[in-house]
């Protein structure tokens, strides 16, 4: 797991009837100073209002993470019995994925306790000592956990990467694969996902995937958002050869990385040919506003011999060297009578428009041209 | 430290160390507070003294339970940034009173009023879904923050807290401000405990503080302020300014903000060529200066123009360029201005794509106003595809029209509408001729850039002194090796001169240069490999245009004649796009 989640130390923390608030165990021993706990030990053994909640305390170079948990009933000596089993950090360290196992532990804990008296007792409150010991050892190292703690209970833990909440997928949107299709075991994912997967080939955009899979649209846009969520899949546009495209500042990496030079040469490069960086990179800066990839193909038929275009196109916008860009109808002049325009906004490119509508580009354009009140922005 | 406070203080109001908090907003705003605390600490126990927004005393038994937000729904926030802890995760939407009400006043006392030890430093405390920052000194305004506020977010607040807790400790060494004012709050929250026990209705004590209580009234106007603008400024005592800006909530392009330290790597890389925009009328500006600032500041206001440069905008305003550096990029920090290119003739603008077209925002509106009888849409149009302005401007029109038509492109640049091409240059030569198993060993075809570094200064170190460095530009003339290649023909030193720059290149990058036919004139050989470092497409032909001191059609006719080795490109630059597209 590296340093990026490390957890310094383990504590079990709680109110002794005479001694008050004190730690009980912690992994490595003497790892949080006196000083540091009187600090902080009012967010550790806490005041009824703050109990079940995840509180996260920094101080001194050090960020504790714990779920403080109270136990009423008169067995208890002052009625009730408050512990907490927290974590210790560096006050750098991201600890949101640490999150939910300290809650996790904290419940366990409280089950034990509620089922057999694991921690009143003193006798089996000392097997925590060698739990603690392992749960630092094997979530640093692995990330997971697995623990028989008697008879009949095992704690199973794993530490969860978190990971940004995916883009919304469109229905004109091209799923393409980042890694190779291949690589993966299909069985390990669902049932719809696996119907998809043949057709998500680069080239198909969801709706297309939809009708051909037969799988309903909004299955096909939260599959492939999954997809996604795991950086399995990246998206893309339609590719039509009346596209147009445009260089972004990030070509010149392709000149800057040797290893995206040859990453790019073996993936555009036709069947049994290989290219050259030159060929592709005046491929790339050939893509200008107002160039079709049509005329790309006629002004550079050279470069082109051993270069697959539609994938110079994907292999572009994957790696952002390339922009697409779209064309957006906007009804500019319109007499009070008619009605305020829907589709011709300035808010709903062609790709849209032709998706839902069902018109082909060739279509739109003959309607839009002879319409004096729509001017097209491209961007 | 404060062993020492409590000595000069009123022995029965003996202020410890209080704290501010303030807490982020819900519904997925992540860059507003939630609330402003104030908390003290002292003989008489933990108070809580002021919080705002005040807490509903009726018990709202909420029944909007916070949704389980579908994961398909459109992110209108757009602000998927990781936190502190890592979780960038959207937060479901919950109320204020949810999150915040949860926590009395009386447990907000005991867990804000921290211990010494932690005094003078950062405090930060995350419980459930709500994170409280703060600087716990003599008075700490602790600010609650969403869980999942970004890193630098949470930092800014912690040094608004810290601002206002210096403001404040001052003021109450000067004349007890702080202690008075505790008083007044205590002395509220008093008789609204017995109005309630003996009317029985239920108040917010912290309503009846507002208007008794200036530094109450500060607290909320922060917090306003911050959850607005995101620009803070209050007169603490109303006598010591506090001004505050919240980046994040200023520098926001398409939805997203851009974060601190990419503003501040972007403006480290500004150049004397580049021209500041200001983004608002000179005379708006100049109001919303306070009235003790620097008179640099207000001369330079006065002389910029986008048609001018950093290094005109020094003379005219009589400042140090380095002055100038630094106060452009004030006000860039604080959203007053961008850096552009300075207008020109032969500048070429596209279309931005995050620009909004729709007919029905805001800015379609605006413009209307500004230039009546013209429709944004029409005039956005026209720069889909890139147009210099001398083409955009048609020569035949009265020149009011034209100075019209400039005033439009100055607007739209200030909306972040257009961005500017440049047009970049890289050499790249044919391969080696194919042979069958040569194909793995292709020589990388690149420029390597030895040796030889540039004759740009590096642009802009904050506080460091002028260096000679920066003095140079002021004359590009001076540059040594244009002075020395003047002297004509072949000479043997020029000769050598070329040779040396040349050796850089691998040998089959030489020969192929050498074979083109333009490459036997001495003269065209020479500058061509004078301009070599340039060509590895990361200086722009303006940039090469200034620091070499050519001119534009000089450098096109080169550039035409080695076309056989050079490829060109054009697309906007990514120093100062930053201004006009959210970063990845």
């Amino acid at each position: 797991m590296g340093s990026y989640r490390r957890i310094d130390c383990i504590f079990f923390s709680e109110f002794h009837p005479t001694l008050g608030p004190k730690i009980t165990y912690q992994v490595p021993e003497e790892y949080i100073s006196r000083e540091l706990f009187d600090t902080v030990q009012v967010y550790i053994i806490t005041k009824p209002e703050l109990q079940n909640k995840l509180i996260t305390v920094t101080a001194m170079e050090k960020k504790l993470i714990g779920c403080p948990v109270c136990i009423e009933h008169k067995k208890y000596s002052r009625n009730a019995l408050l512990f907490n089993l927290g974590l210790v950090c560096d006050a750098r360290t991201k600890t949101c994925a640490l999150e939910p196992i300290v809650k996790k532990l904290s419940g366990y804990l409280t089950t034990l306790e509620l089922e057999s008296g694991f921690i009143s007792n003193e006798e089996s409150k000392q097997k925590l000592l060698p739990i603690l010991s392992t749960l630092l050892e094997e979530l640093n190292v692995t990330g997971a956990c697995t623990l028989p703690i008697d008879d009949s209970n095992t704690i199973h833990l794993k530490l969860i990467e978190q990971r940004k909440d995916p883009l919304v997928v469109q229905e004109y949107d091209v799923p393409v694969f980042t890694k190779n299709k291949d690589h993966f075991i299909k069985s390990q994912w669902d049932l719809t996902t696996q119907q998809i997967l043949p057709f998500v080939d680069g080239y198909r955009h969801i709706q297309k995937i939809s009708a051909e899979a037969d799988v309903e649209l909004n299955l096909v846009r939260i599959a492939v958002q999954n997809l996604l969520y795991y950086e399995v899949v990246t998206l893309v546009s339609i590719f039509q050869y009346s596209n147009v495209y445009c260089t972004t500042p990030k070509v010149q990496n392709l000149i800057d990385k040797k290893c995206l030079q040859e990453e790019c040469i073996h993936y555009v490069s036709k069947l049994g040919q290989r290219t050259n960086l030159r060929d592709v990179f005046q491929l790339y800066c050939g893509l200008t506003p107002g160039t079709t990839v049509r005329d790309l193909c006629s002004r550079y038929s050279h470069q082109l011999q051993r270069v697959d275009e539609r994938k110079l196109i994907q292999f572009g916008l994957m790696k952002g060297l390339i922009r697409r860009l779209q064309k957006y109808p906007v009804k500019v002049v319109r007499d009070e009578r008619s009605r305020p325009p829907r589709l011709y906004t300035g808010c709903h490119s062609y790709d849209e428009i032709c998706c839902k509508t069902g018109m082909s580009y060739k279509e739109l354009d003959e309607r839009l041209e002879n319409d004096p009140n729509i001017v097209v922005c491209w961007k | 430290m404060y062993k020492q406070w409590s000595v000069d203080l009123n022995s029965d109001a003996k202020l410890m160390p209080k704290q501010v908090e303030s807490s982020l907003q819900p519904n997925g705003e992540k860059t507003s507070p939630i609330s402003v605390i104030l908390v003290s600490s002292g003989s008489r126990g933990n108070k809580l003294l002021f919080r705002y927004p005040f807490q509903r005393v009726s018990e709202n038994t909420s029944s909007a339970t916070s949704k389980q937000r579908s994961p398909y729904v459109l992110n209108t926030s757009g602000d998927s940034v990781e936190d502190q802890d890592g979780d960038s995760r959207e937060q479901t939407p919950l109320t204020d009173e949810q999150l915040v009400a949860g926590f009395s006043d009386s447990i907000l006392a005991t867990i804000l009023a921290t211990k010494s030890d932690m005094c003078g430093k950062k405090f930060e405390l995350k419980i459930d879904n709500v994170r409280f920052v703060g600087h716990p000194t003599l008075l700490q305004p602790p600010h609650t923050i969403q869980a999942n506020a970004d890193a630098s977010v949470i930092n800014c607040m912690h040094n608004l807290s810290r601002r206002i807790a210096i403001a404040l400790q001052h003021e109450e060494r000067r004349c007890q401000y702080l202690t008075r004012e505790a008083k007044l709050m205590l002395a509220v929250q008093d008789e609204v405990t017995t109005m309630t026990e003996t009317d029985g209705t239920p108040q917010s004590p912290f309503r009846q503080i507002l208007p008794k209580c200036k530094l109450a009234r500060d607290l909320k106007e922060a917090y306003d302020s911050l959850c607005t603008t995101g620009v803070v400024r209050l007169h603490i005592n109303n006598w010591l300014e506090v001004s505050f800006c919240l980046p994040h909530k200023i520098h926001r392009v398409g939805g997203k903000h851009i974060p601190p330290e990419a503003l501040e790597r972007s403006l480290k890389a500004i150049r004397p060529y580049h021209a500041l925009l200001l983004l608002d009328n000179e005379k708006a500006l100049l109001a919303q200066l306070p009235l003790d600032c620097s008179p640099a500041l207000v001369r330079l206001i006065k002389t910029c123009s986008a048609v001018k440069n950093l290094q005109q905008l020094a003379q005219d305003a009589d400042l140090a360029l380095l002055q100038v550096f630094q106060i452009a990029a004030h006000l860039v920090y604080w959203g007053k201005a961008i850096i552009i290119y300075p207008l020109c003739e032969n500048n070429v603008y596209m279309l931005s794509p995050h620009a909004n077209i729709c007919i029905y925002s805001p800015l379609a509106e605006q413009f209307a106003l500004q230039f009546p009888g013209h429709d944004l849409p029409s005039m956005l149009a026209k720069f889909s595809l890139p147009v210099s302005l001398s083409e955009f401007r048609n020569p035949l029109d009265a020149p009011v029209h034209e100075a019209q038509l400039i005033q439009m492109v100055v607007w739209m640049l200030q909306h972040r509408l257009l961005f500017q091409l440049h047009t970049y240059v890289c050499l790249m030569v044919l391969p080696v001729e194919e042979e069958p198993g040569l194909w793995e060993e292709e020589p990388p075809l690149v420029t390597r850039v030895t040796g030889r570094s540039l004759s740009t200064p590096s642009a802009l170190s904050f506080g460091s002194p002028t260096s000679s460095d920066d003095m140079t530009l002021t004359s590009p003339s001076m540059d040594n090796s244009s002075a020395e290649l003047q002297t004509g023909g072949d000479s043997p030193l020029n000769k050598r001169m070329t040779e040396t720059l040349l050796a850089s290149l691998t040998e089959h990058e030489r020969q192929a240069i050498l074979r083109v036919p333009a490459a036997q004139n001495p003269e065209d050989l020479r500058l061509f490999a004078r301009l070599l470092h340039y060509f590895r497409g990361h200086h722009h032909l303006e940039e090469i245009m200034y620091n070499e001191n050519m001119s534009r059609s000089q450098l096109k006719t080169l550039f035409d004649k080695f076309r056989s080795v050079l490829v060109i490109t054009n697309h906007e630059d990514p120093i100062i796009s930053l201004f006009q597209s959210p970063p990845d």
